[in-house]
């Protein structure tokens, strides 16, 4: 089954970021698992699915040992720019930066490269936007909003465990 | 509100609290067997919104009567159930599941338009929260119907089948007693018999473009919603068991 | 550049705290190590559904069915995560998937005892969680970039999973004398096949020196072990509950020293002599074999609609 790479919204502010993937058949199915999956908890406001096959891929590693060769083979189109710019701990992979034209994804990721210089890239995508399928906006508030009434998942809900902890001398917790 | 209208009512909030957990228990069990891992987690999505669903309609049943949404979930026997019969039937195939979801989703989704301006404010603010979930899962379970109606000979026949075994008791959803006019004269609850050509609008056509035959000569199942199956009876005894094994215990 | 040089680079960038990113060269053995530990962490979320799956229609409380089904859910989220991190290092996950079925692949010994009371849920909560807490929040960081990732995740998420089950555990043992007895009960199974999945001591445990020279893993078994019972024990002795080792004590310097673990019934239960290793493995196969005609038909359905391997 096709693999699709989610990218998740968490609000307003801030971008769409590579969340994991899913398998689905279709552009649909992909949505509704990514949802499944990636908004059990709060919070997102929006989703986007895109076939792995079509993304194309480098890291900061690859480009040193194989610098791109763009050419103009095919037709130009959009394509969205996705960047991972830091080794910090995250849950996340790339952040969405922008987007580029380009025949192909090749040529895309070096007008990426040069067009968004502001920090170095450690791992690069592109994608057609054509491959891109967002949820809708109309039903968000349906798709999203739910996942902060499930208040029984979160920690903070069973606190009186932590309290209990604070008072025994010693004890190390590894809930933080 | 005269003791009529409130037993009425009484009725009405049990039906729809049992209807929901009935469902969600039947979703469960599809929580580690499911054909998809990603679909593991959303049958369970499922099953804890409609969970979550019973427990608040069930706190406004603890208004009207006093009794605790645990009490009436565990320390209630089959005869006092108020579901409709075809959400107590085994969870069956992944076609049964999901075309018995999205007959249910269709219909409650009208449901809770309709009582979005219910007389009983309470009913009416719940169901504006339960909404967007709803909503989610009839686009959930319409998607699936799609997919295994225009899929293979294999998944239509099995969707086919389920359908065939679940139409005629699709009826008892739309029935109404006596009580349940006095509800609708009052604008607290409407009337189920309203209901039954908007859904039919609804799910006639997906159904037909999912290639599906609705059953035409069926006999369709015109009980109240007192009377069950069996499965309930097995339903509960798996239900209940720990509860029942030490009432006294808080869980 | 020669297999030493790259590898000498490869170590000096762990070094560095950088992560390695899906592409980047890596040693083969580090790729084969990291599909070895990350398949077999996502085939131990997916068996372990069952044990706690299995007490979903009987959870004595609204709001304990509530908790746990979204707990069991979780460990399909987890298994799923952790999938799509072995994915990026070249498998697919149905080829990792047919492994674990065949019974080619392993998967955490713990998810092979029997859950036989409602008790054991808690327990398998606080203890089983908690301990696997300790891996995930070392794994978290991990060299790997994917793999550090999706236990980023995890942890996020398992914190909750380890609360409610001390919470359902401190009640019980403050509750009726069915429940003490009932959870003690649940405490006298669990306790040593907790301490277990923490893997062999450091003596015996072949991997751990190069997968923590690799930032794979940043502590050993024993040293995980440790702080594992320094934080359980203490709190369990206090609710009343008896630890089943009478060896288990702390001494002057605070450390804890447990009785001999019984390594055999542990290599045993890891080679699929379990007591429930073939139940567990039959259901999964069943879902598997179930859930056929289910992929075909979404197989059938994009093809129709979309052309053959439209997204492939």
């Amino acid at each position: 089954m096709a693999r699709w790479e989610v990218f998740k919204k968490d609000n307003a502010r801030k971008p769409y970021q590579a969340v994991g993937s899913v398998h689905a058949v279709d552009p649909e199915h992909a949505l509704h698992n990514a949802k499944n999956v990636f908004v059990r908890r709060p919070a997102a406001v929006s989703l986007w699915v895109a076939p792995a096959a079509a993304i194309f891929s480098r890291s900061a590693e690859e480009l040193e040992n194989q610098p791109l060769d763009p050419t103009a083979n095919g037709h130009e189109q959009r394509y969205l720019v996705f960047r991972k710019a830091s080794n910090r701990r995250s849950m996340t992979f790339m952040d969405h930066i922008g987007e580029t034209s380009a025949p192909n994804g090749e040529s895309a990721l070096a007008q990426a490269i040069d067009q968004f210089d502001d920090k170095p890239g450690l791992a690069w995508w592109v994608i057609p936007a054509e491959a891109i399928t967002a949820s809708e906006e109309d039903v968000a508030e349906a798709w999203f909003a739910p996942a902060a009434t499930k208040t029984y998942k979160q920690q903070s809900q069973y606190g009186f465990v932590s309290k209990l902890r604070e008072g025994r001398k010693g004890a190390v917790t590894s809930d933080e | 509100m005269n003791n009529a209208l409130k037993n009425a009512l009484l009725n009405r909030l049990i039906g729809m609290a049992d209807d929901e957990l009935i469902l969600s228990h039947r979703n469960a069990e599809w929580t580690g067997h499911a054909p998809l891992l990603e679909e593991d987690i959303a049958l369970a999505n499922l099953a804890q919104d409609e969970l979550g669903h019973a427990t608040v309609l069930l706190g406004l049943v603890e208004e009207l009567n006093g009794k605790t949404p645990d009490q009436m979930a565990y320390f209630r026997d089959a005869a006092e159930f108020r579901n409709v019969q075809f959400l107590e039937l085994p969870k069956g195939d992944w076609a049964f599941t999901m075309l018995r979801q999205y007959l249910f989703d269709a219909y409650e989704t009208i449901l809770y338009n309709r009582l979005l301006t219910s007389s009983y404010q309470p009913l009416a603010d719940v169901v504006a929260k339960f909404r967007g979930e709803e909503i989610y899962h009839l686009r959930h379970s319409h998607m699936w119907v799609e997919r295994l109606g225009l899929g293979t000979d294999e998944s239509l026949g099995r969707l086919q089948a389920a359908l065939d075994q679940m139409w005629p008791l699709t009826a008892q959803l739309f029935q109404v007693s006596e009580a349940d006019n006095l509800l609708s004269e009052e604008g607290v609850f409407p009337l189920a018999a309203d209901m039954a050509d908007e859904w039919q609008e609804i799910v006639l056509p997906h159904l037909a473009n999912c290639s599906l035959h609705v059953p035409t000569h069926a006999t369709m199942l015109l009980a109240g919603r007192e009377t069950h199956t069996h499965f309930l009876n097995d339903l509960l005894t798996d239900m209940q068991q720990v509860a029942r094994w030490d009432p006294s215990a808080e869980w | 550049m020669t297999e030493e040089q790259k590898t000498a680079e490869f170590e000096e960038r762990i070094g560095r705290d950088e992560k390695i990113e899906p592409g980047d060269w890596m040693p083969e053995k580090y790729r084969k190590q990291l599909i070895r530990m990350i398949s077999q962490h996502a085939h131990s979320e997916v068996i372990g559904m069952l044990p706690e799956g299995k007490w979903i229609p009987h959870a004595p409380s609204l709001r304990r069915k509530m908790i746990l089904i979204a707990k069991v859910q979780d460990e399909a989220g987890h298994g799923q995560y952790l999938y799509h991190a072995a994915e990026t290092l070249g498998v697919t996950r149905e080829e990792l998937y047919q492994a674990f079925l065949d019974g080619r692949a392993k998967y955490s010994s713990i998810f092979n005892y029997p859950s036989l009371s409602w008790a054991d849920v808690g327990m398998i909560g606080w203890l089983v969680d908690g301990a696997a807490i300790k891996n995930q929040t070392m794994l978290a960081q991990c060299s790997y970039g994917p793999y550090s990732r999706a236990m980023v995740r995890i942890c996020a998420e398992e914190t909750f999973h380890h609360k409610q089950g001390k919470e359902m555990v401190l009640k019980y043992a403050a509750g009726t004398a069915k429940q003490r007895d009932m959870v003690q009960d649940a405490l006298n199974r669990y306790w040593w096949p907790s301490l277990m999945m923490l893997g062999p001591h450091d003596s015996e445990s072949t991997n751990t020196p190069q997968l923590v020279k690799w930032g794979v893993k940043t502590k050993t078994n024993d040293e995980v072990r440790q702080e594992f019972i320094a934080e359980t024990a203490p709190e369990l002795i206090a609710s009343g509950l008896t630890i089943p080792d009478p060896d288990l004590h702390q001494d002057e310097d605070g450390v804890w020293h447990h009785g001999p673990i019984d390594w055999d019934e542990f290599w045993n239960v890891v080679k699929g002599n379990g007591p429930c290793n073939a139940e567990r493995l039959g259901m999964r196969q069943d879902a598997h074999d179930n859930g056929q005609w289910v992929r075909d038909a979404l197989e059938a359905y994009s093809e129709k609609k979309y052309g053959a391997a439209a997204f492939a």
